[in-house]
Formats: C-alpha cells, sequence, structure tokens
C-alpha cells in the first residue's frame, strides 16, 4: 500500500512557487522567435476595420475585371 | 468583416492587417497610433490599387506602404526619443547575448519589455528586427524595402539582434 507524504505548509508553499514558474517563465532562443510570438499574439482591435468600411465606403472601387487580374481568380 | 467593399480587398485585410498593426504598433510603441496608422495604410492601398504591378508580394507592397506612413509619422510628430550613442554603449560593450536564451517571467510584460528593447537600438535595426521576424518575408525582400543589398540586411541583423538581447537582458 503506498503511503502519502504530508508536505509541510512550507514544503507545500515551495511546491505551489515551483509549479507557477514552470509555468510562467518563458523562454526564446533569439528575438526573432520572441518578436514572431509577440506578433502572434497581437490582434487588431475591430475598430480599425470598422473605420476602414466606412472611410473606404465613399471611394469607388475598381472594376470587378480589374480584381480578378490582380488576385488571378476565376 | 468589411462589408461593402470588393470581398479581395477584405481578403488582403484578412490576411495582412495583424502583420501591419503589428509593425505599426512597434515603430510607433502607441497602440492607439497604431491602430490609425493601420486604417490609413490599408485605406492608401485601397486608394492605390492600380499601382500594384504584381512585381513584388502585397505583404512587401503593404510594408512600403506602412514603413512611409511610419517615417512620416515619426517626423512630424519628433516625439520619440532620439537614438544617441550613450545608447549604443550599452549594447555594444555587452557580452555576446544572442548565445543564451531570453527570458520573460509573464506574457504581459513581454510587449512591453520588447518595446523598451526596440525603443533603445537605432531606428534601422529595430525595422530590420520586425521585418526579418515575419516568415513571409525574405532577405532578399526585406533589403528590397530598406535598399540596401542583402548580404548589408544579414550583418546589421547580427549587430542588431545581439543589441536587442543585450538590452532586453538589462530590462528585466
Amino acid at each position: 500500500m503506498k503511503r502519502q507524504m504530508k508536505l509541510t505548509p512550507q514544503e507545500q508553499s515551495q511546491q505551489h512557487t515551483a509549479a507557477e514558474q514552470e509555468q510562467t517563465v518563458r523562454e526564446f532562443a533569439s528575438a526573432d522567435e520572441m518578436l514572431r510570438d509577440d506578433a502572434a499574439h497581437t490582434v487588431v482591435p475591430p475598430a480599425v476595420a470598422e473605420r476602414l468600411r466606412e472611410s473606404a465606403a465613399g471611394i469607388p472601387a475598381p472594376g470587378r475585371s480589374w480584381w480578378k487580374r490582380l488576385f488571378k481568380t476565376d | 468583416m468589411l462589408a461593402g467593399l470588393p470581398t479581395e480587398f477584405g481578403e488582403l485585410y484578412t490576411e495582412h492587417s495583424r502583420a501591419i498593426f503589428y509593425l505599426a504598433l512597434r515603430l510607433l510603441g502607441d497602440p492607439e497610433k497604431a491602430q490609425d496608422a493601420t486604417h490609413d495604410v490599408f485605406l492608401k492601398a485601397f486608394r492605390k490599387m492600380d499601382t500594384f504591378r504584381g512585381e513584388a508580394s502585397w505583404r512587401t507592397w503593404l510594408y512600403r506602404i506602412a514603413i512611409n506612413h511610419c517615417r512620416n509619422l515619426q517626423q512630424s510628430w519628433n516625439e520619440r526619443h532620439l537614438f544617441s550613442n550613450a545608447d549604443e554603449a550599452v549594447w555594444e560593450n555587452a557580452p555576446a547575448a544572442t548565445d543564451s536564451p531570453l527570458r520573460v517571467l509573464e506574457t504581459k510584460e513581454l510587449g512591453e519589455r520588447i518595446q523598451k528593447a526596440l525603443d533603445g537600438l537605432p531606428p534601422e535595426y529595430r525595422l530590420l528586427l520586425l521585418l526579418i521576424a515575419d516568415e513571409q518575408m525574405s532577405y532578399e525582400e526585406v533589403a528590397d524595402l530598406t535598399e540596401q543589398s542583402a548580404d548589408a540586411v544579414r550583418g546589421k541583423l547580427h549587430r542588431a539582434r545581439k543589441a536587442f538581447a543585450a538590452i532586453f537582458k538589462q530590462s528585466a
């Protein structure tokens, strides 16, 4: 039968702190990797798209055929 | 997302807006200004679509607009701190920091420390680091955008990475 080891409050605290650090310490091999991660977690606020939609609404859109040529769509 | 505008423009925004916003955020160091800049860059792109010849990628084309836009803003505001020789001494004399990993305790402090480290770099180094961190960008494309050779970009990036790591570690 397995015996459960009882930890003292101090040991419990140390274990808890170690676990927290394990969760929060992040390590990056290079500046590139860090910036890539930072960029990946950056969210463009939805307000930008809304403002853009309002601003561009008054500007004549390019013709459909012109868009198709640029994007090479069918 | 961009209802009422051509679908293709909406797709362009969806695919590239994060990269443009991130570049503006880290170049300008202010989320609100980055929002304004992202709006202005895509509006300019919408207006100038007929000048796109397909010689570069959409991403490169948008980056070019964004870089020029941010440079103009920085020149007119004249409010960002200027790079000085004193700053240079901080990382020029630092040990080769690129060999050891960069550690950060919490995600929330990461952005702040990255901004501080970038702000401590010469503008050219800052821009090169941000562009090359984008996996869609090659050394040749970054060289084209910054009007220099790919070899020059490689050399400067080596120094930029070292400088960034040194300043970042000092900010802990």
